[in-house]
């Protein structure tokens, strides 16, 4: 199975660390992705951690991870010969991805307006902290900011200290999977009419919009939701979601009607077998058991016991037995853990690049998704600094040797 | 108004949790017709939890949280486990260009729907099937939800204070919202590659795989150098300050990220330049690092004067990144960003009123998302037979007495 959903399409990747992923999925969705890199390769390659500790650019783990699939090639926008070289490649492409501050690509003379007239097939994808447009439009952004500023942030993590993060550079993602999907849906428009536009993607809104659970009980209760740890809001009172258990973390909480009721008596039939004090006994009809409806007082001297059991078990036990009982528990994996994940290795998840200039190889997350009809598996490591200037410049635009060295000793590539 | 993207794509959607919801809700939203099949017998997740007090617990039609995840759809009360539901089902089919579902692995099969036999009665369809696993290996039928899909990929155990147990990834759903995005373009994709070469697919989409691409950063370092990390609170590698630090006011906090030395700079100006800030142990970013709590320290005393939209925009005017850590009331009624970009549009819910709609957060600059409120459970039931199906009005009045439609 060699066909790809987007094969034969192209596109020019001029984002930052912020804005990797969309182009690597596009990628791994068959679209010729080419990195656009200043001469001597993006700062962005100087991120820590790197491979082997080593802080080469070439061993940047988060470009290597973000970057599968793509060509690259190094360009200097801020000349005239290289403005004048983006453009004809702007002439056969179909997507520029670019995540500038808003303002920067119109002052040299790159922006949408300007290239949609040299192709007006062009999709540009601007995924930018706040969005082309508005009062904070140039202001600067980032994880922690976008999180901050969606309202997303205030919620997570205990009362007695600030709003922590989540994991990483979680809003980002989220952002990077929102360009995907306007840059797609641009696309299936240009794809009927040949007519491309701008794709103007904010982190910030991106984040805004998964915060229902904070903007609904405003909205119709003018009330604000409180830090609560482990602990999340649903409904009126905050439930339990987050336990230790003899060797690590487990997440769990008592859903409620029908959906719930099957795990929720398992549950409290184990803590039975395990002779302990059990509450939840008390609880005869879990069909019509209501977590909108339960009082303080039954939550806390529910989640004591519960807190108990789990501190009675390890992460194995409430993972494999967990599972065969059907708690609806699942254990919070470390990093190691999801190597080893066997489902993960049952659906050949992993996929193995060899990186010949490093003198071996590495195993990746192979895909996002899975197709019947399409490859949709990570297929290349991402590219070293220029590594297809060459091949790039020469294929589409028809330069000859030595122009490309020419090009080279001018400091445009 | 330009004409909405997917007009004309029309979708038979079984979803009835959030993955599924809020995938189709992306596409209707852009103007694809999403007839949503649901039954009383077995309502939507999203429309029996309460959140508001204006939500009782017997009703269906008055759940805020399932209108804002079910914009634009069409609501046909189907019970699928009625034996003359299939003749409503195999009409669906043929209407449909896409069936959508987010059922545990297997139940499709069961109901007789699964890919391999609905590509029997149009061999072009494209299918897509949402859950936590994935539709193969050992544990594809294992229940799952949000929550698991977190735990599973590493992201619930990064989340946290480095001397604490990790905390809930937000109070609000991720891999929920994010899977939906790559769902929601694989569909869209399809649909293209299908008007290419005729050719249909099953896409097969599990929260799992996909947000281990968000943690990857952390699994590639177990992988590449055996280093395994753990909850860093709010500080970073590779800048400081990077945190969240009190202002003025009841819980008030805002969020302050250096990354580079000009930055550094721009910073202590807006501070005043006080003299601890041009201390050597300040002076570069590993001088930072190693002095961060004395650094995160100082930097509170001077934050504590201000209210956090104050500390951003004199951070911001200087060229260093912060924002508050924004409240609903400050997303809602203050954010000029977000009402610039109409991150929330009125539109009148026949049950709850009129209130704020979020509109698709990725603005296509040509085509703009046209947003409807969310239907009453099997509002659209009479219309979908009558209209999209062609159903004679007698026909369905059968189907209905033997009590198909609920």
């Amino acid at each position: 199975m060699t066909n790809r959903l987007l094969q034969g399409f192209r596109a020019l990747d001029m984002t930052d660390e912020k804005g990797f992923v969309c182009g690597k999925v596009l990628a791994a969705m068959g679209v010729d992705v080419i990195k656009v890199e200043r001469p001597g390769g993006d700062s962005s390659r100087n991120i820590p951690p790197f491979v082997d500790n080593d802080p080469d650019p070439e061993k940047c783990l988060l470009w290597l991870i973000y970057n599968t699939d793509k060509r690259g090639i190094t360009l200097n926008l801020e000349t005239a010969k290289g403005q004048d070289l983006f453009k004809e490649l702007v002439k056969v492409s179909d997507f520029i991805i670019e995540s500038f501050t808003p303002g920067y690509l119109e002052s040299i003379g790159l922006d949408y307006d300007a290239l949609s007239r040299l192709n007006r097939r062009i999709i540009m994808t601007s995924l930018t902290p706040f969005g082309q447009k508005g009062p904070y439009s140039r202001f600067k952004g980032g994880e922690l900011i976008a999180s901050a500023m969606s309202g997303v942030l205030l919620s997570n993590g205990y009362a007695d200290r600030a709003p922590v993060k989540e994991a990483l550079d979680a809003n980002y993602f989220h952002a990077n999977g929102a360009a995907v999907l306007g840059s797609v849906m641009a696309h299936y428009h240009r794809e009927a009419t040949g007519e491309g536009q701008q794709v103007d993607v904010s982190a910030q809104e991106v984040s805004a919009s998964r915060n229902t659970n904070n903007i609904l009980p405003y909205l119709f209760d003018k009330r604000m939701l409180k830090r609560s740890g482990d602990c999340q809001w649903l409904g009126l009172n905050p439930a339990r979601w987050i336990w230790e258990c003899k060797d690590g973390y487990v997440w769990h909480n008592l859903m409620g009607g029908k959906v719930g009721a099957p795990a929720n008596r398992a549950l409290s039939q184990w803590m039975d077998e395990d002779g302990i004090e059990n509450p939840l006994r008390e609880i005869k009809d879990w069909n019509t058991f209501d977590r909108s409806t339960v009082t303080m007082e039954e939550k806390t001297v529910r989640e004591k016991a519960i807190a108990e059991f789990f501190l009675r078990h390890t992460k194995k036990e409430l993972d494999t037995e967990g599972r065969r009982r059907g708690i609806n528990a699942a254990v919070a994996n470390t990093p190691d853990e999801v190597v080893e994940h066997p489902q993960l290795k049952a659906r050949n998840y992993w996929v193995e690049l060899e990186h010949a200039e490093l003198g071996r190889s590495m195993q990746y997350p192979g895909h996002f998704f899975l197709s019947t009809e399409t490859t949709t598996k990570i297929q290349r490591r991402a590219p070293l600094v220029g590594e297809h200037n060459k091949a790039v410049y020469q294929e589409l635009l028809g330069l000859s040797d030595s122009e490309v060295e020419e090009l080279k000793d001018n400091g445009v590539i | 108004m330009a004409k909405q993207v997917l007009e004309g794509v029309k979708i038979l959607d079984f979803s009835w949790a959030l993955v599924g919801s809020i995938t189709a809700k992306q596409l209707g939203d852009h103007g694809a017709q999403i007839v949503k099949i649901e039954t009383s017998k077995r309502v939507d997740l999203a429309r029996t939890d309460r959140q508001v007090s204006i939500s009782k617990p017997n009703s269906f039609d008055d759940k805020p949280w399932f209108t804002h995840l079910n914009t634009s759809k069409y609501s046909m009360a189907l019970n699928l486990k009625h034996p003359r539901s299939r003749e409503v089902v195999d009409k669906l089919i043929q209407w449909a260009d896409v069936v959508l579902e987010n059922f545990t692995p297997g139940t499709m099969t069961k109901l007789g729907l699964d890919y391999e036999s609905i590509k029997k009665q149009r061999p072009d369809i494209i299918m897509a099937s949402g859950s936590v696993y994935g539709q193969t290996g050992p544990m594809a039928q294992e229940w799952g939800v949000d929550g698991t899909g977190n735990a599973l990929s590493s992201r619930l155990y990064l989340t946290g204070w480095p001397d604490r147990g990790p905390v809930v990834p937000t109070s609000v759903p991720y891999g929920d919202v994010v899977l939906p995005t790559f769902i929601a373009s694989a569909i869209i994709a399809a649909l293209d590659y299908r008007r290419r070469t005729g050719k249909g697919q099953h896409i097969d989409a599990g929260m799992f795989e996909a947000i281990v691409h968000q943690t990857s950063p952390a699994i590639m370092d177990w992988v590449a150098n055996r280093n395994l990390q753990g909850r860093t609170g709010n500080r970073s590698l590779y800048a400081s300050p990077h945190g969240i630090f009190p202002c003025a006011g009841e819980d008030r906090w805002v969020a302050i990220t250096v990354f580079t030395e000009d930055e550094w700079r721009a910073l202590c100006r807006v501070m005043g330049n006080p003299a601890w800030s041009q201390e050597d142990r300040f002076s570069t970013l590993s001088a930072r690092k190693e002095n961060e709590d004395d650094l995160e320290a100082y930097i509170s005393k001077w934050t504590r004067q201000s209210t956090p939209h104050e500390i951003m925009e004199e951070c911001q005017a200087a060229g260093v990144p912060a924002g508050a850590v924004q409240n609903a009331e400050d997303l809602i009624e203050h954010d000029p960003q977000l009402k610039e970009r109409e991150f929330l549009t009125p539109i009148e819910h026949p049950v709850l009123g009129t209130f704020g709609h979020p509109t698709p957060p990725y603005k296509l600059l040509r085509n703009k998302a046209g947003v409807r409120t969310s239907p009453c459970l099997g509002e659209h039931t009479f219309m979908v037979c009558t209209e999209f199906l062609n159903m004679p009005v007698e026909d369905f009045l059968e189907l209905e007495n033997e009590g198909v439609f609920v």
